[in-house]
């Protein structure tokens, strides 16, 4: 960096210290950075790190007491194993092919049938994933490992469904978050006065302590307010919904938003010879000619999924690719396993 | 319009100006981070280029409030801001004035290459604390 001072508190950088961690949850507190900063962040991981959710069905049968459309629209929203997506999916707006292809999709296939007296229960785990696909497999994160109910059948009815999977972001259908939720906080004794608590009679006794109040200093008594402090500590606890893992979520999170930062620098750049406008009658001085195709350079090219290009390697390994295929927590074999009822 | 002789004409829309790209019918809304960034100077107010507005399209806060901050940083620059001016219109817009050393849009590039490097910073010492908490999991199993 340019010499400056990069950090408000003048200490030596962003420090990161993990309170707690599992295959869902990160908690951990991050420090000297700026509130603009974590809160770009927090947004990032909620919003635009890419993972895959079911956006076509195809209806072959549905005899159950659900619509087409409910059916497809719990479909969606059960979370499929995601992990580096970018390495093995591209999203289908930037493949070659008309609707869907092995390059931009996973197909899911759900068939059930109820045929005793016993009503039966389709489960998310009855979703079998196209042999060889490398990803999307449903999360399975209950003991028993059946994952979310998608429906319930009686006597003669039955499913027949081909769900096309792909590869998105949340900003355009929240199905596609990964994060079932963002938990942030900063200043928990509120000394910043960032919060204006409403109360009876005594704020301090009438709202409960942060869960995070222990790891600052309570204000003293009849402290002076401090009017050059800014938040520096950030309370971050991501909560995947197992799709990915929460690990994962943070570092593409931090990866795209480098990734929006090289397409504007992409996109001053090109421009480069063009000076401030001279013309100030509300017109714009176009900076940027189109920006027609220009794609942005990918910060960790390693991983681009561009790479398809050079060395063309399919998406999905060769037989048996799939065979590793599982979820984080256990659960079962990406190969074989058998649509059965229990 | 010709039909309504009493409604004068909307002035011309520059598309090539405003960095619009040709967006195929069938994509509702494009989300794609490949076009993300369109970025167009607005009319600036000193001949030196030393302060600019920049309009950025398909950003939000997400980018903004961080860039506005990483500018501000740097010594060399006076003033940056940044507002959306419309919630249903997509773009942000951002102003930067520097003392005069630098051209506003150098500021703007400076910031836009700092940010990164935070990022990596970032990622770095989030990926070190993980083998940190990892190890010593592993131990207290142990
Ligand atoms: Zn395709």
């Amino acid at each position: 960096m340019d010499g400056f001072d990069m950090m408000d508190s003048g200490t030596d950088g962003p420090i990161v210290t993990i309170r707690k961690a599992d295959s869902m949850h990160a908690d951990f507190v991050l420090s000297n950075v700026d509130l603009s900063f974590a809160n770009s962040i927090r947004r990032i991981i909620l919003a635009e790190v890419p993972t895959l959710a079911i956006d076509l069905v195809e209806v072959i049968a549905n005899s159950s007491v659900l619509p087409d459309e409910l059916l497809s629209h719990r479909l969606g929203l059960i979370p499929l194993e995601s992990s580096n997506i970018d390495d093995k999916l591209l999203y289908t707006r930037d493949c070659d092919c008309d609707g869907y292809c092995d390059r931009c999709s996973v197909v899911l296939t759900l068939v059930a049938k109820c045929t005793g007296d016993q009503n039966v229960t389709v489960y998310a785990r009855d979703l079998a994933v196209a042999a060889g696909a490398q990803l999307g497999n449903p999360v399975l994160t209950d003991e028993a490992g059946k994952g979310s109910i998608i429906c319930k059948l009686r006597k003669g009815q039955e499913l027949n469904l081909k769900c096309i999977a792909k590869k998105g972001i949340a900003k355009e259908h929240a199905k596609w978050q990964p994060c079932a939720a963002v938990a942030f906080e900063y200043d928990p004794h509120n000394k910043l006065k960032h919060v204006d608590y409403w109360y009876e009679t005594d704020a301090k006794a009438e709202w409960p302590k942060s869960a995070n109040a222990g790891w600052e200093e309570p204000a003293q008594e009849n402290e002076p307010f401090d009017y050059n402090a800014v938040p520096n500590k950030f309370y971050i606890d991501v909560e995947t919904v197992g799709s990915l893992q929460p690990d994962e979520v943070l570092r593409q999170g931090i990866k795209y938003l480098q990734e929006k930062l090289a397409t504007v620098i992409a996109g001053v750049n090109k421009s480069a010879g063009q000076g401030a406008a001279t013309n100030t009658g509300g017109d714009v001085n176009g900076m940027d000619d189109g920006y027609g195709g220009a794609r942005s350079p990918d910060m960790n090219d390693a991983n681009g999924y561009r790479n398809f290009n050079d060395g063309y390697v399919t998406p999905y390994g060769g037989a048996g690719g799939g065979a590793g295929a599982q979820t984080p927590f256990g659960g079962y074999g990406g190969g074989g396993y058998s649509n059965g009822w229990p | 319009m010709a039909d309504n002789e009493t409604l004068p004409d909307a002035p011309e829309y520059d598309n090539e100006a405003a960095g619009d790209v040709d967006y195929d019918d069938d994509e509702p809304l494009d989300l794609t981070r490949e076009n993300n960034a369109k970025i167009i100077m607005l009319g600036s107010a000193t001949d030196d280029d030393s302060c600019a507005s920049f309009q950025f399209e398909n950003e939000d806060h997400t980018l903004g409030n961080a860039l506005r901050w990483i500018i501000m940083k740097n010594p060399k620059v006076e003033f940056c801001g940044y507002s959306i001016p419309h919630p249903s219109e997509p773009k942000m817009n951002m102003r930067i004035q520097t003392y005069g050393d630098i051209t506003a849009k150098d500021a703007l590039i400076q910031g836009l290459a700092d940010l990164r490097d935070l990022c990596d910073v970032v990622t770095d010492t989030f990926v070190a604390e993980k083998e940190r908490f990892v190890t010593e999991k592993k131990q207290a199993v142990a």
